[in-house]
């Protein structure tokens, strides 16, 4: 069952890298300032965040679960970050402790509530949705936290060999997420559980412990996106975050996973947050009106999905 | 097991409400006899600095007048905001306040109130339908005007700009428009890219972002609200682009310290919140005491720039 999955993703992948390298080139010829080497970094640079967010998406989609409080996280984390950073000790530091504390304590609650006590993700995470946009605003009292130590923006400012380094954060962390996904037990028992949940618990996996952890881990992801975004903003800002939840998602099932759970990779996850960052990117350089914009993405979501599941049809019948 | 799972959700969900039932109808006892008058708001928002301002404004007004003001916000949802006013009319309110989450979209809500004989005022943004007492708001074309001007002056009348607006919301596609208007007196300038930061931060710097890639040679940027000037600020400093122009909206604290600091921010559009709110709580006295407010107040707005923001702090030490 697993080889023939793994055959079809990376056919999936492969597509999807080519109908990214058709939109870049339409782009090319149309947005100025699209092709060069510049504003490939810029592209990347303006995904990172969304690509350590899909990191931990991926693998609460492949358990068939949705965490839809990430970008909620993101302003609390971002915030309760920049303050940590504010009282002036170790402030780069303190704030990606603090930050990816905070995310792994709303995962914790996320994950308990649906493992543990059975309430359906979309409504744990739906809650946790607007509860982390409120503790953001109440903790920073609704304004953004700035005027932070220098060394706050390390993680979102500094360039390392001509990469910002939100971008070797993501790299990082995909190739994180790709090896636990593939190479790890733990990984098996997440794609086990996509597959066919009461299969893999009679397989004797802990199910429940497995779930839990999946969304513990996607709040900590979403600590470390937070302050990726806090420290290249400058600030902590409590409307930061919003409908990323849906970007993110966006990436993950354009990349091949299914809803469904047990399909889907972090490869795919790439090339789905690089085919949707190119879009908004060349779109923007070649300033097409805001509207017809949403349109288009919209779109071209529909149809990648679309496209994917009629070649797997074929495939499976075939 | 599923079935099961569902019959303990509905019925977690009718206990929540059953819950929830008996408190609201306290809350609409109680605070009905207490004052004189009651003034049900709804504002667009809470998380926003424009907005604590306006509130506080309102809070005072009503306090100078010895009105009670139930103030709730729509939170940027309409049906939300619909069904506020509409408990506003059950509650039979003195007035209603709306600052509307969509223009045209609240418009039955109003005809609603209209219909119950309760007089509707809105603050900030107008409202596209029903009737409406007055309306009271920044002239935010006039604001954008100033805005363009501002950048006029300040690049010799030559150059590209750029705009990062928000063309949901109709007081800022107000302000847009007054400076496209304006712009078109300046042969020179030429605008070169108009995109969506959706009025905040993180938005506003992508697209700001995207900007200076498609045009490295950009002059100026205006940028329809605070956030979305410090959006497009943090872009401008990591792209090095020191020879941009950034004109903001709002001037709160936050781009005050960036102007006043000589950073690429050079300049914000500054509404007066406060005024809006107290002017509004004035023509609902005027309604109530018989006389007829303007259909249109109009609260001025000016630009700021380092110059001002040190001589307001020097006025004004402690904001």
């Amino acid at each position: 069952m697993n080889v023939p999955r793994m055959t079809w993703q990376r056919v999936a992948d492969s597509m999807l890298a080519l109908a990214t390298v058709v939109e870049a080139t339409v782009f090319a010829f149309i947005a100025p300032g699209f092709f060069s080497l510049d504003n490939a970094v810029n592209v990347l640079l303006s995904v990172a965040v969304t690509g350590i967010l899909a990191v931990g998406m991926t693998a609460v989609i492949l358990t068939a679960g949705i965490d839809l409080s990430v970008g909620s996280v993101v302003a609390l984390t971002g915030v309760t970050g920049a303050m940590a950073a504010a009282h002036g000790f170790m402030p780069a530091t303190m704030a990606l402790l603090v930050a990816v504390l905070v995310g792994t304590a709303t995962g914790v609650v996320n994950g308990t509530l649906t493992a543990y006590l059975e309430v359906p993700a979309f409504i744990s995470t739906l809650a946790m949705l607007t509860i982390a946009r409120g503790l953001a605003f109440i903790v920073s009292g609704g304004r953004s936290i700035g005027d932070l130590p220098s060394s706050f923006g390390a993680l979102g400012r500094s360039v390392i060999a001509g990469i910002p380094a939100p971008v070797l954060v993501m790299a990082a962390v995909m190739l994180a997420g790709s090896f636990v996904l593939r190479r790890t037990v733990f990984g098996r028992h997440i794609y086990a559980i996509g597959g066919n949940t009461e299969a893999a618990w009679l397989a004797g996996v802990n199910t429940k412990r497995v779930i839990w952890w999946v969304y513990v881990l996607n709040g900590a992801l979403a600590g470390i996106g937070g302050l990726t975004l806090a420290s290249r903003l400058g600030a902590g800002v409590p409307n930061a975050g919003q409908q990323y939840e849906l970007d993110v998602i966006a990436a993950v099932v354009v990349g091949g996973a299914s809803l469904f759970g047990g399909r889907g990779t972090i490869a795919g996850t790439l090339w789905g947050t690089v085919f949707i960052g190119v879009l908004t990117n060349g779109l923007n350089l070649a300033n097409v009106d805001p509207y017809v914009q949403k349109i288009a993405l919209g779109v071209v979501i529909v149809l990648a999905v679309v496209g994917d599941e009629i070649s797997r049809r074929k495939r499976s019948a075939g | 097991m599923r079935a099961h799972l569902a019959r303990r959700w509905s019925a977690a969900a009718a206990l929540l409400f059953l819950s929830l039932v008996p408190a609201a109808c306290k809350r609409g006892g109680s605070s009905a006899g207490t004052a004189s008058k009651t003034i049900g708001v709804s504002l667009l928002t809470r998380e926003d600095e424009f907005y604590r301002q306006l509130e506080a404004g309102l809070r005072q007004g009503a306090a100078a007048h010895g009105y009670a003001l139930v103030l709730n916000s729509g939170d940027r949802d309409l049906a939300k905001q619909q069904s506020q006013i509409d408990d506003f009319i059950v509650r039979h309110v003195d007035a209603i306040i709306v600052c509307p989450v969509d223009s045209k979209g609240i418009g039955p809500a109003i005809q609603r109130a209209n219909k119950a004989g309760i007089p509707v005022f809105t603050a900030d943004i107008a409202a596209d339908g029903g009737t409406v007492v007055a309306h009271v708001a920044s002239d935010n074309v006039a604001g954008g005007k100033l805005a363009a001007d501002y950048i006029a002056r300040a690049l010799g009348g030559k150059g590209d700009v750029g705009i990062i607006g928000e063309p949901d919301v109709q007081s800022t596609i107000d302000r847009e428009a007054g400076f496209k208007q304006a712009l078109a007196a300046y042969p020179g300038l030429h605008l070169v890219a108009d995109l969506n930061g959706s009025g905040t931060r993180d938005h506003a710097l992508k697209a700001a972002d995207d900007m200076l890639q498609a045009h490295p040679k950009l002059n100026a940027i205006f940028a329809i609200n605070d956030e979305s000037a410090l959006g497009a600020l943090s872009s401008a400093q990591s792209h090095h682009a020191d020879q941009l122009i950034i004109v903001g909206y709002d001037a709160g604290a936050e781009a005050q310290r960036a102007i006043a600091g000589g950073t690429q921010l050079k300049a914000d559009v500054a509404q007066q919140p406060k005024q809006i709110g107290e002017r509004t709580i004035d023509a609902i006295a005027d309604y109530l005491a018989g006389k007829a407010p303007a259909a249109r107040i109009a609260v001025p707005v000016r630009i700021v720039d380092a110059d001002s923001v040190k001589a307001m702090a020097a006025a004004a030490p402690q904001q």
